[in-house]
């Protein structure tokens, strides 16, 4: 049974169409990802699967009831939202407590589930202070917190983690994605940071220009990309694409290669000048220039030394070719 | 070390080159009043028109002798009842048009928002008046719109009335400035972040508790700040009253407030003659009572009220 589904769901704002018929079923206990560049509708999808939004046309289906008309607080779901948008008058207990308060559930009850997620998010020591008075890190925990009480279906994450900084960032990732093997919930997570996504998702939903690009799990949106979108979107540094006569020998209109798949090798059909190298340690990036191509990176596994204005021969790895057509389209791969 | 304390003292200069012109302003135009209308009321003159010292006596005089008392004790508890009638009228409908106006979406919002707030703007002098014509029982148009409504026995001279006259001229004031408080509060309100109020509508927090739950904590220093301007205006109040009561703010001085006391006693009026030593000894007691009023606020209430950062 679809623990979501949305049906044909569009959003115009005025003129604007902002969410072009979106369809999508997720599963019970799916961790699902909405990634996109800014202004794709990630965001105005997720409100409106809560319930922030009408849509403009179109159904949203949350387990087997068609809630169109039902407001947020009744969809039994719970959102954390990017600001995470505590009660400032409220300490931690007040900020987790409202909701069921508001719903009439008992004083034990609200009790015991405080202190169930507190002990879960290890917010014990913090119940009595406000949330002026708690880091950013900690704010986060009790906006998490907050949704869990609820127990809801389903949880709504909007960019959870923009407001963190870097090495927090990674940190609250793997909380997040163990929190959601210990309630098994399913979730739905909107971020623009595609790291995220991969690391986080059991699928994928690229999302573009209001219309979705293509679902799937993070491994095979890396390997089998749809789209020229999907292909240039998922993986760091992006995909390399090359056209003109080198495309058409694969009978294609674009050729995709992704940096770890292109070696630097004396023998590589490629010839290009390296114009800039990047040192990570684990991983050197090159980045080469090649006549009518501009720029190509190509991920070197370790130390390469190169320097700037050397000329350098690239050899891809045939297998990991990625070939579209005119209209961006992958083709099937060369057997 | 002498290099630095060569900087120190330039610095002082500055800062004191920078203060002086504010300095100077703030004490020729607040300072010397002020402590000259101390001083004066420490004095007073005889017969033979005579200024002496005389310490405390004319506080006395307006606490205790029964003509100067009966008035005193008079316009300070109709002082009292203006307030209280502005807190209880004027703020919370000022705090209930400005829950109303910031509903998202509401339709003629600019159009509503500067029509509560015209009046504000309108002279004392065009207020008092034009009330004073509405309300007339012989040329208002008052009777004959309760007339054309079946209401017209509900009619009653209000102004003119020593039982309605400072409730009146009250609502009078109430409906002039009522503007203010919602400006403030309706500021204060778009200042709460639009996640903070989807968070509650996530938790089910909605509509009228979602209004007491959420916004009026969140508005609360606001409207402390909103209580202590009122407080304020409401003690220096002279204006309204004077222009549609005039100064012996009656009927029988019913509507008679410290403002309206203070200009009889100071310049004079009709046979009253002025009395500058009694004037400035009521000045200093409505000066003592507003500073006790805005300490009270500042150092019981304030100090327990939070203001949040969102």
């Amino acid at each position: 049974m679809a623990s979501l589904a949305l049906e044909k769901v569009t959003k115009s704002f005025g003129k604007t169409d902002v969410i072009k018929g979106v369809d999508l079923d997720v599963r019970e206990g799916e961790f699902i990802v909405f990634v996109g560049p800014s202004g794709c509708g990630k965001s105005t999808l997720l409100r409106i699967i809560a319930g922030l939004e009408d849509q403009t046309s179109g159904h949203v289906r949350i387990g087997d009831q068609v809630v169109d008309a039902v407001p947020p607080a009744k969809r039994g779901i719970a959102m954390v939202f990017q600001s995470y948008a505590l009660y400032p008058h409220l300490n931690v207990r007040g900020n987790m407590g409202l909701a069921l308060k508001q719903e009439g559930i008992p004083k034990a009850e609200i009790e015991a589930r405080i202190k169930k997620a507190a002990d879960i998010l290890a917010l014990d020591a913090l119940l009595d202070r406000r949330p002026s008075e708690l880091s950013g890190g900690q704010r986060q925990r009790v906006a998490i917190g907050r949704a869990i009480v609820r127990q809801p279906k389903l949880f709504l994450f909007d960019e959870p983690l923009s407001n963190l900084d870097a090495a927090l960032r990674v940190n609250t990732r793997i909380e997040i994605a163990k929190l959601h093997r210990l309630l098994g919930a399913t979730l739905v997570y909107v971020t623009h940071d595609q790291t995220e996504a991969m690391t986080l998702a059991d699928r994928i939903v690229v999302l573009n220009g209001g219309r979705i690009e293509q679902v799937g799990s993070p491994m095979e949106l890396y390997k089998n990309p749809a789209n020229l979108f999907v292909a240039g979107f998922i993986g760091s540094p992006k995909m390399n694409f090359i056209g003109g006569a080198i495309a058409a020998e694969h009978g294609a209109q674009t050729l995709g290669i992704r940096p770890e798949n292109l070696e630097i090798a004396a023998d590589g059909p490629w010839s290009a000048m390296v114009s800039h190298v990047e040192h990570l340690g684990s991983d050197t990036y090159v980045y080469v220039e090649m006549a009518e191509h501009g720029l190509i990176a190509a991920r070197i596994v370790g130390e390469a030394l190169h320097q700037p204005g050397e000329m350098v021969r690239l050899k891809p790895v045939p297998e990991f070719l990625h070939l579209f057509d005119e209209n961006g389209l992958a083709l099937p791969r060369p057997a | 070390m002498s290099d630095i304390q060569v900087a120190r003292r330039q610095r002082r200069w500055h800062i004191a080159v920078f203060l002086l012109p504010a300095l100077i302003v703030y004490t020729a135009i607040m300072i010397v009043p002020l402590a000259q209308t101390l001083n004066l009321s420490l004095f007073h003159n005889d017969a033979q028109n005579a200024v002496h010292f005389v310490g405390i006596e004319n506080f006395r005089t307006l606490f205790v002798e029964p003509r100067w008392a009966a008035q005193f004790w008079n316009a300070l508890r109709n002082n009292f009842v203006f307030f209280l009638i502005h807190m209880v009228v004027q703020n919370p409908i000022g705090i209930a048009l400005a829950a109303l106006l910031s509903i998202p979406r509401l339709p003629g919002r600019a159009f509503y928002r500067t029509a509560f707030f015209v009046p504000t703007m309108l002279s004392f002098v065009i207020v008092g008046f034009a009330w004073k014509l509405i309300l007339s029982p012989i040329w208002g148009v008052t009777p004959s719109i309760l007339g054309a409504v079946h209401l017209k026995w509900l009619f009653a001279p209000w102004l003119g009335k020593e039982s309605s006259a400072l409730i009146t001229v009250a609502l009078i004031s109430v409906w002039q400035f009522v503007g203010i408080p919602m400006m403030l509060i309706y500021a204060a309100l778009l200042g709460i972040p639009d996640e903070v109020i989807e968070a509650a509508e996530m938790d089910g927090v909605v509509g009228p508790s979602q209004f007491w739950k959420i916004k009026l904590p969140l508005i609360l220093p606001t409207i402390g700040i909103v209580s202590v301007l009122t407080f304020v205006g409401n003690f220096n109040a002279f204006d309204l009253i004077y222009s549609a009561q005039g100064a012996l703010a009656g009927p029988n001085f019913s509507t008679d407030i410290l403002g309206t006391f203070l200009y009889r006693t100071f310049f004079g009026f009709q046979l009253q003659l002025g009395d500058h030593y009694m004037g400035a000894t009521i000045a200093t007691v409505m000066f003592f009572i507003i500073l006790a009023g805005v300490c009270a606020y500042l150092f019981l209430i304030q100090k327990r009220m939070r203001r949040y950062q969102f």
